[in-house]
């Protein structure tokens, strides 16, 4: 279907309109980045004009089609058959990019899942447009509807504005925890249609023969994370940000030496290789602060980091720092919080 | 079967040795892409189970020959270089559709490994991009799979669990980084590599027309560079004596609750 051509761009842009938003789901219900990416289609809707259009697959699509409208799509179309519960590659790529075909959008955004990125590069090439991965931010230019994605550059301290003016639509994904979540609003008015897929099972090449769901604990959920980099020195390192994360009720994360030295698994790696976080407080014990690192976590509400090292990086992106062993200070943090909480335990009153 | 690699500057600067966890600091060097060093242990196994040729392939410029030659040591039996000036400056479509025109090139093709990402733009698009321009079965974000009659069985590794897929071949997987130990280079393979060479391709060599590709065919441009978001934090340095304020006002913050983790 896609020959070995290089991507012309159409001669009428002015034909290209609306952001299309490709909704990812799992288990027929939308993924907090698909509510993200609405969001971000929503807002960029709002300072050009132009409408969001969502686009979900699933095997039932009906109540996933009503949420992308309650936050915030102006038109959701749903394409549904049984074989549609997992997702899988070609036939999702067929769906969105005939959609692309059909509804031309001048932008389409999709969720920087696994899933998602696998579909956004096979429908980049599919409808020969240009693709940018792992935006931080993306905008709109309202007056020539062009997209500016931006993204971080590895290595250096920038992040780099992509732009694919002559192709459309322009493409972005963005990871999941990159943006916050709208609002959700029942009162809202949109536009929907459901098309139930009539799939030939023997044309469906891939077969999926089981799915295992992992358990793990998902550290992009947290509201407290306490993170060790390469300053832990030691694994033993990791069982003291357990025991804060633990008093704090929150989770433990790494940066990515930490995870490449196999001290704990790579779920709980932030930053750009990693997951983007944005919990309510982040510690940062012996992270040096690293661009990769900073963009996994910089829009935490609260940073405190602890470190050595009076000149860390990772302190001009604190709210909080402390200077020192964090083999000291955390034990001893760990002392003051344990003796409020007893001071906050409510005690009986008198009677 | 081709597995495609890139060559990447040396992502870790800082290395703790994993004996005395101590701290090494080397000079930033050109390395294998890591995942794409994984894809290539995943074809030599299914090498060493069925069968089967083996060519690494990579679009760069003349420095990345010792990188395929390393490549071949290892077990690769050929390894291709498609070096052109003008690729310069292309991004994922023009590479995706080179790289594709090279895999047809080498005639029949069962499978495709390429790395889950790259380490350095890490976008993820060339694995998907040429199995779409190969009109090939896909599976992305592959830990570990098996060969059987002509099917290829993945397990995929997601957010959410562990999909395992069956695709017929022609098939493109990608390999996700750290899934096996990439075997050591022999001095026999070595030496035989040296010999052998690699194979280096112009343009002219896949039929790819120097204006489908490189910065003016590339759909997406660069634009600018822009110094990195900051947010205003006021970076307070607190002390021992203070840390108990600290504790208070993280919950005047409502950003910790001591109640509930009572």
């Amino acid at each position: 279907m896609t020959t070995l051509a290089k991507a012309v761009p159409p001669e009428d842009l002015s034909q290209y309109k609306g952001i299309m938003v490709y909704l990812d789901s799992f288990n027929d219900q939308l993924t907090r980045a698909a509510i993200e990416m609405i969001g971000v289609g929503r807002k960029m809707g709002d300072k050009s004009g132009e409408k969001v259009i969502g686009v979900v697959i699933g095997s039932q699509v009906q109540s996933m089609v009503k949420e992308a409208g309650y936050y915030g799509c102006d038109e959701v179309y749903g394409f549904q058959s049984p074989e549609f519960k997992m997702y899988r590659s070609k036939p999702f790529t067929d769906i969105l990019a005939g959609t692309v075909f059909e509804k031309k959008p001048n932008i389409l955004v999709v969720p920087g899942t696994k899933n998602g990125r696998d579909l956004a590069a096979r429908t980049a090439v599919r409808v020969r447009s240009g693709l940018t991965a792992d935006c931080m931010e993306i905008d709109i230019e309202p007056d020539t509807g062009i997209l500016i994605a931006r993204r971080p550059d590895y290595g250096d301290s920038t992040m780099s504005e992509i732009r694919c003016e002559k192709h459309r639509p322009q493409m972005a994904t963005s990871r999941p925890g990159t943006f916050d979540l709208p609002s959700k609003n029942p009162k809202r008015e949109f536009k929907t249609e459901i098309r139930d897929v009539k799939v030939d099972k023997n044309s469906l090449k891939e077969q999926i023969l089981s799915f295992i769901p992992k358990g793990e604990e998902d550290i992009t959920a947290s509201k407290v994370i306490v993170a060790g980099g390469l300053g832990l020195g030691r694994p033993e390192g990791i069982d003291l940000i357990r025991q804060l994360a633990k008093e704090l009720g929150g989770s433990i994360g790494v940066s990515r030496p930490i995870a490449d030295l196999g001290w704990v698994p790579h779920d709980f790696q932030v930053g750009q290789t990693g997951k983007i976080v944005r919990p309510d407080l982040y510690v940062a014990v012996g992270i040096s602060g690293k661009p990769q690192h900073i963009v996994g976590m910089m829009d935490s509400k609260v940073i405190v980091s602890i470190n050595k090292d009076s000149n860390a990086e990772i302190f001009k992106y604190s709210d909080y720092v402390i200077v020192g062993d964090l083999y000291e200070v955390i034990p001893k943090l760990i002392q003051v919080i344990k003796k409020k909480k007893k001071a906050a335990v409510p005690q009986p009153s008198p009677s | 079967m081709v597995v495609l690699i890139k060559v990447v500057p040396d992502g870790k600067e800082v290395y703790v040795d994993p004996v005395t966890f101590t701290l090494n600091r080397s000079m930033a060097t050109n390395v294998i892409n890591p995942a794409d060093e994984n894809a290539l242990e995943a074809a030599l196994q299914l090498k060493d189970k069925h069968g089967g040729r083996v060519t690494v392939m990579t679009m760069a410029p003349p420095f990345a020959e010792p990188f395929l030659l390393e490549c071949m040591s290892r077990g690769a039996d050929q390894a291709v270089l498609i070096s052109d000036k003008a690729v310069a400056g292309s991004d994922t479509y023009p590479t995706s559709l080179t790289l594709a025109a090279a895999i047809k090139k080498l005639g029949k093709v069962d499978i495709v490994f390429a790395g889950e990402k790259t380490s350095d733009s890490s976008t993820g698009h060339v694995g998907p991009g040429v199995a779409e321009f190969l009109e090939a079965e896909l599976a992305s974000y592959t830990r570990s799979l098996k060969y059987e009659d002509g099917y290829v069985t993945a397990e995929r590794e997601l957010e959410t669990g562990v999909e395992v897929v069956r695709i017929p071949t022609p098939a493109v997987v990608t390999i996700i980084t750290d899934s096996n130990i990439p075997r050591r280079a022999t001095l026999r393979r070595k030496l035989d590599a040296m010999r052998k060479g690699i194979m280096v391709w112009s343009l002219n060599d896949i039929n790819v027309p120097a204006d489908w590709v490189g910065l003016r065919s590339s759909p997406t441009v660069v634009r600018k560079m822009l110094p990195f978001p900051r947010k205003d934090r006021k970076a307070k340095q607190i002390d021992e004596s203070q840390f108990e304020t600290l504790i208070e006002d993280l919950v005047k913050m409502k950003v910790i609750n001591l109640e509930v983790s009572a």
